[in-house]
Order: C-alpha cells, then sequence, then structure tokens
C-alpha cells in the first residue's frame, strides 16, 4: 500500500521524514515534493551529485572543439588571405571557440536537465494533480 | 485539517484545495496577472504603434534604399548601430542581476531577476534587429551566418562582425534558457491559479514540473551552470561589440580600453534600464512588499559604482590620445570635445559622470522619484555617448577632403522610436503573462 503525507510546515515536513528514514523505508521508494528546494532534504536522503554537470563539461569541451576546427576547417579548404593576416589566426578563432563552448555547454546542461529529471512529463501536464504549496512524502508499496 | 499540520495520510486523491488557493506570496504575485486596468491598454496601444509605425519606416526603407537613411560616406555607422549597441548594452545588467549576483548569492537580486532576465530577453531581440536593419537588404542577413554554400565559400571569422554573429546569439539563446528555466517551477504555480485554455498553456510551458527532490537537485545545479556560462558570456558578448570598432584604426576607436569600458557602460545603462522599468512596475502591480526601498538601494549602488567606472574611462581615454603623439587621435578628440558633436558629448558626461555621483548621498538612493528620474537621465546619457563615440570618430577621420557630418533622418528616428516601442509592449505583455517576480525564491527566503 502507497502511503502520503501532506504538510503545511517545512519542520513537521522534515521531521516526519527523519521518522520514515530512521524506522527503515528504503531510500528508494521515497518520493519527497516540495515548493522550494529544501536542503535538508538531500542530508536526510543523501544521493549521488547531479549527473548535469557532465553535460555542461561535455558541452563545453565540445563546442571549444568544434569552434575551433570549423574555423580552420573553413580557411583551409578555400584559402583565401583576408586583411593580411595567417590562415589560420588562433586568436580570432578562439572567440568564435570561446562562444560555442558557452552555448553548447548551457544548451547541453539544458538537455542533461530535462533527461535527469524528466521533463517534460506529458503525463502531469495532462493530468489535474498540482505543483502545491505543500511538502509531500510518498511512499510507494512495497514490491510482491 | 487536522491540528499537527497533517492534511491527509494513507490516501491516494489529489491533496488539491480550491482552485486560487495559495500562499500570501502567490496571491500577491499572481495578482498582477489579473485582467489589466486602462492604463495598461492605454501604454499597450501607444508602444504598439510605435513599434508598427518603426516597422512601416523599416518597409519604406526596403523598398526605396537606404538613401532614405542619413548615412553616407564618411558616416557610415549611424543610428542604427547606435540603437544596436545601446540595446545590446541594456541586456547586460539583466544577465548580471541574475547570474552574477546569483554566484555572490546577493539577497537583492530576488527582487529583480524576473523582470532583468526578461529585459534581457526582450532587449538582445531589439537589438538584433538594428544589424538587420542597417544591411539595407535585410533579406540577405543569412549571408552572415556560416552555412555551406555552392561556392564553397565560408564567411571570415577574422572578422570582428562575424564574431558578432555568434557573441550575440549565443547571448540571446543563453538568455532565453536561462530566463525560461528560471521560470519554471512559478508557470507550474501559475497552472494551479489558472482555469480553462490558460490552464493548458501553463501546464505545457511548466512541463509538468512537480517538485520532487530529484527534480529540485538537478534543478539548482543547472541554475548554477547557467550562471557559470552566463557570467563570462555577458564580459565577452559587449567586449566583442566593441571590438567591432576597436579592432579598425579608425581614430577614437582604435583603444585598448574600448572593451572594459564597454562591459561597464552597458552594466551601467543595463541597470537605469531595470530601475526604469521597475518603479512603475512596482507601483502598478502592487508589489510594494516584495521589492523595497532597500532593494532599491542595493541596485542604485551598482548604478553608482558602474558610473564611476565609465568616468573613469572617459578620463583614460583622453589619456590614451593624449600620449599616443598620433595628430589623428589628438585631433579626434578635440573634434569630439569642441565640434560639431560638443554639446552631445556635454549631454553624455553631465548625465553619466556628474549626476550619478548624487548617489552619493544616501537619501537620494532610497528617493524613487528621484531614482527614476536619473535613470532616465542615464538612458539618454549612455544613448548619447554611443552616438558621440561611434558618429564624432567617423565624421572626422584622416583627410579633410573626406570629413562632413552626420544627421538622423526622420526615417531613422522613427525606427529608433520603433524599437522602443518594441521593447515596451513586450515588456507590458511579460508583466501580464508570465509571473513578474519568482515565487519559488521569495518563498525560500521566507523561511
Amino acid at each position: 500500500m502507497s502511503e502520503r503525507f501532506v504538510f503545511e510546515r517545512k519542520e513537521e515536513f522534515l521531521e516526519k521524514l527523519r521518522e520514515i528514514v530512521r524506522s527503515g523505508v528504503p531510500e528508494k521508494r521515497i518520493t519527497v515534493l516540495s515548493p522550494y528546494p529544501v536542503h535538508e532534504v538531500d542530508e536526510i536522503l543523501p544521493s549521488a551529485p547531479s549527473g548535469v554537470r557532465v553535460f555542461a563539461l561535455l558541452g563545453a569541451v565540445a563546442g571549444l572543439v568544434t569552434g575551433f576546427v570549423f574555423t580552420i576547417y573553413t580557411v583551409k579548404v578555400w584559402p583565401l588571405i583576408s586583411g593580411g593576416k595567417p590562415l589560420v589566426s588562433i586568436p580570432a578563432f578562439l572567440i568564435i571557440a570561446f562562444e560555442l563552448a558557452i552555448l553548447f555547454g548551457s544548451l547541453l546542461s539544458f538537455i542533461g536537465f530535462l533527461h535527469f529529471s524528466r521533463l517534460p512529463d506529458v503525463n502531469r501536464i495532462v493530468s489535474s494533480e498540482e505543483f502545491e504549496n505543500m511538502f509531500e512524502i510518498r511512499i510507494e508499496a512495497e514490491e510482491r | 485539517m487536522s491540528p499537527d499540520g497533517i492534511r491527509s495520510s494513507h490516501s491516494s486523491t489529489p491533496g488539491s484545495g480550491a482552485p486560487g488557493s495559495g500562499s500570501q506570496v502567490e496571491v500577491d504575485v499572481l495578482a498582477a496577472m489579473r485582467k489589466p486596468g486602462a492604463l495598461y491598454w492605454f501604454l499597450l496601444l501607444v508602444c504598439g504603434s510605435l513599434f508598427m509605425v518603426g516597422m512601416a519606416l523599416w518597409a519604406y526603407q526596403m523598398t526605396r534604399g537606404m538613401g532614405v537613411a542619413g548615412i553616407t560616406h564618411p558616416v557610415g555607422w549611424g543610428v542604427y548601430i547606435t540603437n544596436f549597441v545601446f540595446w545590446v548594452g541594456i541586456a547586460h545588467s539583466g544577465t548580471l542581476i541574475s547570474a552574477v549576483l546569483f554566484l555572490f548569492r546577493a539577497g537583492f537580486r530576488r527582487s529583480f531577476n524576473r523582470s532583468a532576465e526578461a529585459m534581457t530577453v526582450f532587449a538582445v531581440m531589439t537589438a538584433g534587429l538594428f544589424p538587420l536593419i542597417h544591411l539595407g537588404r535585410s533579406w540577405y542577413f543569412f549571408w552572415l551566418f556560416p552555412y555551406p554554400t555552392q561556392r564553397l565559400l565560408w564567411t571570415n571569422f577574422k572578422s570582428p562582425l562575424m564574431w558578432d554573429v555568434f557573441a550575440v546569439s549565443t547571448y540571446f539563446t543563453v538568455s532565453a534558457v536561462f530566463f525560461f528555466i528560471g521560470m519554471v517551477p512559478d508557470l507550474a504555480i501559475v497552472k494551479r491559479f489558472s482555469s480553462g485554455v490558460r490552464k493548458w498553456f501553463y501546464s505545457a510551458l511548466s512541463l509538468g514540473w512537480k517538485g520532487s527532490q530529484v527534480q529540485w537537485k538537478h534543478y539548482n545545479q543547472l541554475y548554477m551552470f547557467l550562471a557559470s556560462f552566463a557570467t563570462p558570456l555577458v564580459v565577452s558578448v559587449h567586449s566583442v561589440v566593441s571590438w567591432d570598432f576597436a579592432m579598425s584604426i579608425v581614430p577614437g576607436w582604435h583603444t585598448t580600453i574600448f572593451a572594459p569600458y564597454f562591459v561597464a557602460g552597458a552594466i551601467f545603462s543595463g541597470t537605469a534600464m531595470v530601475i526604469t522599468l521597475v518603479v512603475p512596475m512596482r507601483r502598478i502591480l502592487k508589489l510594494e512588499r516584495y521589492i523595497t526601498i532597500d532593494h532599491f538601494e542595493s541596485i542604485a549602488k551598482i548604478l553608482l559604482f558602474t558610473s564611476l567606472i565609465v568616468t573613469y574611462a572617459y578620463i583614460v581615454e583622453y589619456g590614451l590620445a593624449f600620449y599616443s603623439g598620433s595628430v589623428y587621435e589628438i585631433g579626434i578628440f578635440k573634434y569630439r570635445t569642441f565640434g560639431h558633436y560638443r554639446f552631445y558629448y556635454y549631454g553624455m558626461l553631465l548625465f553619466n559622470a556628474l549626476v550619478p555621483m548624487t548617489l552619493f548621498v544616501r537619501s537620494l538612493r532610497r528617493n524613487l522619484p528621484y531614482l527614476f528620474i536619473l535613470s532616465i537621465l542615464v538612458n539618454i546619457g549612455m544613448y548619447l555617448e554611443r552616438f558621440v563615440i561611434i558618429v564624432s570618430s567617423l565624421a572626422k577621420e584622416y583627410s579633410p577632403y573626406a570629413w562632413g557630418t552626420y544627421k538622423p533622418t526622420m526615417v531613422e528616428v522613427g525606427i529608433t522610436l520603433g524599437s522602443f516601442g518594441f521593447f515596451f509592449t513586450m515588456f507590458l505583455l511579460f508583466t501580464k503573462l508570465l509571473p513578474v517576480l519568482s515565487v519559488t525564491e521569495i518563498k525560500e527566503e521566507s523561511h
């Protein structure tokens, strides 16, 4: 049987959450919903750091590499000297690479966030359930 | 509800109350989204009409050719480029308030961040129009982007104008994502308060946010990363804009101080615009409880600080010209001070360097009507600054036979006013369609 506790006050909610964890309910079965991020929950229910950071790093590196590869490729494929500068002008290309690092890093972090937090959640969008101003603890039923 | 605060347990029915039930913050902030009054419609009509006039003039310019604009030899960059720099600058303080102050954990950002982020997105959109308007044959704008063509010819990545394409489009994308992601939990709250088609609209926009501990964990991480990406970005974007000028050899433009000078100026003008927008918004939407005088004082200090940096840059510019030993460089600064555009130059000094000094007085920092008027003066001053830098440097370059002056035509003035119309129309729509304060962050702070 799944259980559901709803609180208005943060302190009572945290107390109950501690009690549930102490009583030996496996953390996997507990879902906590809160109207704003509550840092104490991270202490009570410790979890691995967010994987978004991997996406951010991959995106930034991909952007940096793309920026250099793309600019260098285009001047090599049609070698046209402009402004009397060397074909491969690293300082100039660094700016493109820098902007792309930020662009790809941000976009990939965003995609990572959507992936990890299972958004957009179509079932939730069409359901009548609301994002309440309440603290809620849900305990899923044990698998039999 | 039982006295111990537990509303329901062992139940599976959704624990939602009556529609519209919510905490005080939610009610207060979302009240701003109610049906607008006559004043709102009037403002929207004025701004919308201005925008339409601007669009019509742009169409006129496209059919008649660039001759209807005053830009010609030797001043090839006039108010269109001034507008571009001005609007990109306005955008900057939005990112400063939402990203940089977030990383510094400055509490007062909460009162301004949503409007500042909205302002950023709309200002970059406005700015982005001007290179297209300036092109003349605007329908060839895609030539700016690197795409494979039959001729195998690529864009010139050594050109600062190409850097600008990348910087501004990255800036627009990242600030739009930042604006949106900061709003997702609030949109889920708006969903709870709305009904009918609006409910569907906000439900879809909120992506089905439910606020589980997993979602909050990734959300906080994403927010931190976006803030960290946006902070160097904001510095780079206006540096790149300044390099559009500084990379050339035009006297008056070719200085190394341009990048920090432009970045400080951008934050200065953007902060002024935030004050211009938020003072009336706070009053009309009755948000006095959430945006306090203390918050305005903090933002006035940013205004004062950036004003001092800008003043310093004005002085250094003269020093650089004086020590350059170049007659052209010295000549252009003499021309700036005593030439055709001297009154614009004096105006810029007065509004950007002298008048903001009054903010050293505490009672003036806390005086909202004063701040509002000052912020408008600063905006005028910053517009003049860009105009003076761009136009006065081009008007008297090297050969006296190629000198000339520039005056904007009615078409240029009209399109400029149209851009203000567009910006304010977008902001007015924002105040009624989206939550103007970050409800979630205010709740988090008050607990």
